[in-house]
């Protein structure tokens, strides 16, 4: 078969899988279907990626070569319609002016025949970019749906308040899948701003599931934002419009953007920003975590923030060397400066998981603003480890979580006597994210050798931004290890909670686990043969090599990674924590943490991490980013347009 | 010679040298106080002694834990000189300090815990100076490897004036002395009895002990790369300021991890981050 006939299916396979799930009223039924359907979708991207092969640049059409006619304009009507509608429902008033605002931007377009003809066969896009993208989306995607299956039956029973409406939750589920897979690999830019929207409709109506007034404030926040970036997206159609080639992606990026381009590249970029929840847009994604963790793990690793990190890749031949990609760059390298700092002083587990996306997209923004071979590369490994580990650590949590009862990182105190097998996989992602080597290590390490490239000030700021942030990093992951690690004598109460973990979660996050550690040994053939190629290609230079590391490094690096994960292994049957008591002054201790006092007393011990009490402020130093990059982005922006 | 028997080397005679540093610094510490003190030798007895005895091991994990952070801190000097880049080494030497916070963590008891908080803080400290020396050594160089950055004509402490002078101050956290000691004192008595190792006996304090030595011949090693240009020089200048960090322990007295934090940032910020910025603007 070939790519283009197997892509379409893709498209719609979901979209059919999605639609039927919404229908289904049994839980029962429905579980099948999501299973069914996930295996699926998991086959046909695989089966995509195959027939894309080794090829490094493929342009394809809709099967048949049918055109798209007014079909793009009927669905951007639907969507503002759809959003204008449920806005108006909700009693918000902000989202359908932006609505209104990109609809008529479309429409004008359309209608005064500005809109240049387009060759049906280059609506499509495939390289080694999007074959990168296919494979995240395709694969973490239909697990993090299977794993829903079990963390909604014990979301809903830990909330009984809330009114049960999985069938919504599973079916935008994958349509939110379909709207990332036309996404990544759309040529034609008002296509690839249907699927755009499509995405932040998705991740509105996820966000605001529970249907509480938090949720819905949040989802809100998250839907202004985005149709923000949707805007920007629309306003850079209209200016491309008129220019030859200008909506055709590839054609676009293909070298650097002359002065007449940039303001559109620009505006470009703003919607990547504010879909990567780049400062000052980080506030959308902060909020997102309140939903059920599948949305969480979903958003964070494979769709949605990876999009707009994606569009930035793709710029980055466009923008590299202009004012425009520096000012890109700086706003993503002060992101992960400012919400490393933040995340330093968050006990809540799923926020300084935020945190830390946050931050690694700022520094996929960092590499793209400057787009060197290098830095393009590093983007997409991180992308590839980030997605990976992040969404196990998204999953995992969430399975802690509704057996605990908690977020709270303190709460977590010996979490590898209360569940070993599950803080084997948590283990396996923090050790994916910041101790792999391939995860961030090896990407900040080959970002700081390139930032010493960049000449002048720039570059020194570069450079010292990078060794903090990378240095807050470890703090924050430090923190969350010293708990998992903590010896606990557990009750037989305790002994039993994790025999209740699902077997979807298990399964899901068994195989998240083990693809962690795959890709980590794997790393070898997988930048030579796919990042690598790619990144050459994409900024047409010389080959060089990208993972200058040599055997000792690597076989030290990949002991570091499997270490932790073998170590908590190595737990599962051991007697935790009763080997001996610690030393109390002298005084009586147990593990409990009972010591006893004068006259009889007892006191209990609470032992708490660091969080920079009285030397960092969180919430003043988020919005000291915010404003920082605020300046940044209308920096950006007036750059583009006027001074270009 | 290849790089990769330095590396050997290093792993093998790195904890020899910085045993004997310590020793030296016991010596003269007690000739500052007054005393005679132990033998010179007197570290290796006491690493000998500690391997044959009991250890009692609070929680399992610790053991493997401290396994591991002596091999990485080994793993860490031997790549250091085995050819590795240099910016790359800085990482792992972050995450062989990291092994010891969790071993300590881990014990979970108040001693113990607290000190290994304060030893994150260190690490926090500490780490952006690393970094941003080793990335200037490269800048001033243009060469990522200890043995190229030898090789180098360029004498970079000459041009990296900001970056030795604040090494002098990030090696007295790194080197646990007072004022900045905060995460394991050295003297049972005070505030935080031992700190990190509060919990860690026998052979497990022996592993410690080995890994701290590996970690004296690094911040050596570290020094060589300053003084590129001449080998008897770096070490020379490694003497003194030993013999520095050591006058500042005996004649200061500890202050808080926030004092900690601030006087590393500060120093890495301001002596660090200006050398570079020079260096950048300079077009270097």
């Amino acid at each position: 078969m070939n790519l283009a006939a197997i892509y379409a299916t893709l498209l719609v396979f979901p979209v059919l899988v999605g639609i039927v799930a919404f229908l289904i009223d049994g839980t029962s039924l429905r579980n099948h279907l999501v299973i069914g359907g996930s295996v699926v979708v998991g086959a046909l991207a695989i089966a995509t990626a195959l027939a894309f092969g080794g090829s490094s640049s493929v342009f394809f059409g809709l099967p048949g070569g049918i055109s798209l006619g007014e079909s793009l304009i009927v669905v951007e009507i639907g969507l503002t319609v759809f959003t204008i509608a449920i806005s108006l429902w909700n009693r918000r008033f902000l989202a359908p002016i932006l609505a209104i605002a990109q609809l008529a931007i479309s429409l004008y377009l359309e209608l005064s025949g500005r809109m240049p003809e387009v060759d049906p066969q280059e609506l499509f896009w495939f390289d080694g970019l999007s074959l990168v993208m296919l494979l995240i989306v395709g694969i973490i995607g239909p697990l993090i749906c299977i794993n829903a299956i079990g963390y909604m039956r014990a979301y809903h029973r830990a909330s009984p308040q809330l009114k049960g409406r999985r069938n919504v939750f599973f079916g935008l589920l994958f349509i939110f899948l379909a709207g990332m897979f036309g996404l990544v690999a759309s040529n034609y830019l008002p296509l690839m701003l249907v699927f755009w929207e499509v995405t932040t409709i998705c991740s509105f109506l996820l966000i605001g599931y529970s249907r509480t007034d938090e949720t819905i404030g949040y989802a809100f926040r998250a839907l202004n934002m985005n149709l923000f970036g949707g805007v920007a997206f629309s306003a850079a159609i209209a200016l491309l419009a008129g220019q030859p080639d200008g909506l055709d992606l590839a054609k676009l990026t293909s070298g650097p953007a002359g002065a007449a381009l940039l303001p559109a590249i620009a505006l470009l970029a703003l919607a990547g920003i504010v879909k990567s929840a780049q400062m000052p847009f980080s506030s959308w994604l902060l909020g997102a975590m309140y939903a059920p963790s599948p949305t969480s793990a979903l958003l964070h690793s494979s769709t949605m923030v990876k999009a707009g990190v994606f569009l930035l890749l793709r710029l980055s031949p466009a923008m590299a060397g202009s004012t425009v990609g520096y000012l890109v760059a700086f706003i993503g390298l002060l992101t992960f400066l400012f919400v490393s700092l933040v995340a330093g002083t968050e006990s809540n587990t799923k926020k300084v998981l935020a945190y830390s996306t946050i931050g690694s997209l700022g520094l996929i923004g960092g590499c793209a603003g400057i787009g060197t071979p290098e830095l393009v590369w590093a983007g997409v490994m991180i992308i590839i480890f980030h997605a990976l580990a992040k969404s196990l650590l998204f999953l995992a949590v969430g399975t802690i979580e509704n057996r605990l009862y908690t977020k709270n990182m303190e709460n977590f105190d010996g979490l590898l006597s209360l569940m070993p097998r599950v803080s084997t996989v948590v283990l396996v992602g923090i050790a994916g994210m910041f101790i792999a080597p391939f995860g961030l290590v090896i990407a900040k390490w080959t970002a700081i050798r390139a930032f010493l490239q960049v000449p002048g000030a720039p570059g020194a700021f570069m450079v010292l931004i990078l060794a903090f942030g990378s240095s807050l990093t470890i703090f924050y992951w430090g923190k969350l290890l010293i708990k998992i690690l903590a010896g606990r004598r557990e009750t037989d109460y305790e002994r039993s909670i994790e025999r209740r973990v699902s077997r979807y979660e298990w399964i899901t996050e068994g195989t998240l686990a083990v693809g962690v550690l795959a890709a980590t040994a794997l790393v070898g053939p997988l930048s030579d043969n796919v990042v690598g190629p790619w990144a050459l290609g994409a900024l047409s230079a010389t080959p060089r090599v990208f993972l200058a590391i040599d055997p000792a490094m690597l076989l030290l690096m990949l002991s570091a990674v499997f270490f932790l994960p073998a170590l908590a292994a190595w737990s599962w049957r051991h007697p935790q924590y009763d080997l001996a008591d610690f030393y109390a002054s002298g005084r009586s201790a147990t593990p409990g943490h009972v010591m006893g006092a004068a006259l009889g007393g007892i006191h209990r011990v609470t032992l708490r991490n660091y969080y920079l009490e009285g030397v960092l402020n969180g919430s003043f130093v988020f919005n000291a980013g915010t404003v920082a990059c605020g300046g940044l982005l209308a920096a950006m922006v007036v750059v583009g347009m006027v001074v270009r | 010679m290849t790089p990769g028997i330095y590396g050997v080397l290093f792993i093998v005679f790195a904890p020899l040298f910085g045993g004997l540093v310590a020793g030296l610094d016991r010596i003269i510490t007690a000739r500052m106080q007054s005393r005679v003190g132990p033998p010179l030798l007197q570290p290796f007895y006491d690493a000998g002694k500690l391997m044959q005895k009991d250890s009692r091991q609070i929680n399992p994990v610790q053991e493997p834990l401290l396994l591991a952070h002596v091999l990485m801190m080994a793993a860490t000097g031997g790549l250091l000189l085995g050819g590795t880049d240099i910016i790359f080494v800085t990482f792992m030497f972050a995450l062989a300090a990291l092994l010891l916070v969790l071993a300590a963590g881990s014990a979970n008891s108040p001693y113990s815990f607290i000190g290994a908080e304060r030893e994150l803080i260190v690490l926090l400290a500490s780490e952006p100076f690393f970094i941003l020396m080793m990335a200037a050594i490269c800048k001033v160089t243009s060469f990522s490897t200890f043995e190229t950055v030898l090789g180098s004509n360029q004498m970079v402490a000459l041009q990296l004036p900001g970056v030795a002078v604040a090494f002098l101050v990030v090696a007295t956290i790194k080197l646990r002395k007072s004022p900045f000691d905060i995460s394991m004192s050295h003297h049972p008595h005070q505030e935080l009895v031992r700190g990190l190792t509060t919990d860690l006996s026998g052979r497990l304090l022996a592993y410690v002990e080995i890994a701290h030595w590996y970690e004296a011949a690094l911040l050596a090693a570290f020094t060589v790369l300053l003084f590129n240009w001449n080998l008897a020089l770096g070490l020379a200048v490694f003497a003194i300021a030993y013999l520095f960090e050591i006058l500042v322990d005996n004649s200061s007295s500890r202050v808080r991890w926030q004092a900690v934090l601030y006087s590393a940032w500060g120093v890495t910020l301001v002596l660090c981050g200006g050398n570079v910025l020079a260096l950048f603007m300079l077009g270097r």
